[in-house]
Order: structure tokens, then sequence, then C-alpha cells
């Protein structure tokens, strides 16, 4: 018959350190959705950046592929959640994080698509207009329409936002490297032409999302190969 | 309770995997956890397959801190003798 030997009180607290060891190590994401918004956006950066530079377009909005990402977002987030057989007390806390971010993303585009045309109402019915000026006079004046210049830095500043805190929470280098850099780049892209600051948002999406998308991805399928 | 003390809540298979108890054996300490008031089960089915979830209360959280407190004090007492 077995008998139960009593644990001394040193293996006791060697187990509760051990128990504990093992569950923050437990977590893994599986990268699919930092894979999936890295790719994305990464893509959609560079290819505007093409297009102004070399004066090209597809026939459509290339930043279309970002607003369809949503629905395969969507389903990773639902199979993740069947999946996830432990939840940390960060995660719902990370999950609001991530979604007031997408949600911020969206209120800048809308802010981008109405505050132009807005403003040329406001202005027009103040009875004045905005006008291209050559301080050498070698053209005539034009009237141009109301932009928010360089707006596309704000977008890299609200990248590096949810990422460096995430990083910051799960102890993850790659993306508190990830967000610190992309601060970096928001400064930088401060100092550029709109071109480049597509440019720079597409570096800030590969270092935020898409490579740290790759480590998780391969921490997550090497976990997987040692539990089977 | 040491497992799940680091985390919000944790589905029995999980605690089973990471501690290498047995089913049934698991199932009698998780019993006995949930008398005691230290810890919360839920159970339901997710895509017709019963899933037990576990997390502890915050009774059970103060009696692990009482636990570990009158742990260290022992062992503390022990290197100054």
């Amino acid at each position: 018959m077995n008998q139960e030997t009593p644990m001394t009180e040193q293996e006791s607290l060697d187990l509760i350190t051990n128990m504990i060891q093992k569950a923050k190590s437990s977590y893994h994401d599986t990268g699919i959705g930092s894979l999936l918004w890295g790719t994305v956006v990464t893509v959609a950066s560079v290819v505007t950046y093409f297009q102004r530079t070399y004066d090209f377009s597809f026939g459509f909005d290339i930043w279309l592929i970002v607003l369809a990402a949503i629905i395969p977002q969507i389903f990773i987030s639902v199979q993740e959640k069947k999946s996830n057989k432990v939840k940390q007390y960060e995660d719902d806390a990370l999950n609001a994080i991530w979604l007031v971010f997408g949600i911020t993303i969206f209120g800048l585009n809308i802010y981008q698509m109405i505050v132009p045309d807005v403003t040329n109402a406001f202005i027009k019915q103040e009875g004045w207009q905005l006008t291209k000026h050559y301080l050498n006079n070698s053209k005539a004046d034009e009237p141009i329409n109301a932009f928010t210049p360089s707006i596309y830095s704000l977008f890299i500043l609200i990248y590096a936002f949810p990422t460096l805190v995430t990083g910051i929470v799960k102890k993850f280098k790659p993306m508190l490297y990830g967000g610190v850099i992309t601060y970096g780049l928001f400064i930088g892209s401060c100092f550029t032409i709109t071109e480049y600051d597509f440019l720079l948002g597409g570096v800030a999406a590969l270092i935020c999302w898409f490579i740290p998308g790759v480590i998780l991805r391969r921490k997550y399928l090497a976990q997987q190969k040692a539990n089977v | 309770m040491s497992l799940l003390i680091s985390v919000k809540e944790a589905e029995f298979t999980f605690i089973k995997e990471k501690t290498n108890a047995t089913a049934g054996n698991l199932s009698v300490q998780v019993q006995k956890l949930k008398e005691a008031g230290y810890i919360d089960v839920t159970k339901q089915f997710v895509d017709n397959y019963p899933q037990t979830t576990c997390k502890v209360t915050p009774e059970g959280v103060k009696a692990f801190e009482a636990y570990v407190k009158a742990l260290q004090a022992y062992l503390q007492v022990g290197k100054n003798n």
C-alpha cells in the first residue's frame, strides 16, 4: 500500500515556486493575430509609398485589405478563446487596450475622411480659400482644398502605444523594443514628407507586429510540439 | 493552489497537465478546495464537450498567503537557530 510522506516546509515552498513558474511560462499567444496585422499594415503602407512615389494605382484602395483583415481576426479571436485553457489576470485589460486601439485607428480614419471637406465648407462660408503660392513666382497661385498634413505620423504614434503596453505587461521584449523603436519612427516621420511617413509606418508594422508575430508563432508551435 | 494563484482561471485539463496528477486524484483535491471555499468551480459544455474551470476565491488567496507566510516564518526561524 502506498503511504504518503509529508512534505518538508522547504519542499512545500519549492513546489509553490515551481507551480508559479509553470503557470507563468504556460502562456503562449498563437501569434496569428500579430502576423495577420503585421502583414496587412506593412503591405498597405509600403504599397502606398510606392504608389505615391511612382504615381500608379491598382484601381482600388490598398487599405481595404486592412479593413478586410477584421473578418479573419474575428474568426481567430473566437478560435483562440475556445482553445485557451488558462486565462491570465492581465488578458482582459490587454484585450480592452487592443480594442480601444482599433476604435482609435477607425476614428482617425473617419477624421481624415471628414475634416478636410468640412474645413473646406467652413472656410468657403467665411468667404476665403486656401491657395498654393510659389515663393519664386514661377507659377500662378492655385486654389487648393484643405488637407490633414502628415497624418500618417499620428497612425505611427498610435501603433506604438498598445504594442509597448503589451511588451511591458507580458514582459515580451520583441514588442517592447518594437514599441520603443516605433516612438522613434514617429519622431522621425514628423520631419519627413508623407511618402516616407508611409515607408516608416511599414517599418513600424513590421517591428511592432510582424516580427513579434513570427517569434510568438515559433514559440507556440514549439510548445505544441513538446505537448504531443 | 500554487498553480491557480498565478492565473485568473484555468481549465481542469490544464491543471492536470501541469501537476502531472491523475484525473481522479485531482477531482478529489478540487472538490476539497471547493468545499473549503478556496476555489470556484464552473462546469459547462463547450462544443458538446464538458469543460471544468477553476478559479481561486478571495478567501483562497488569503488562506494561501497565510500559508506561505507561515512557511517563510518557519524557515526563517530554522535559519536563525
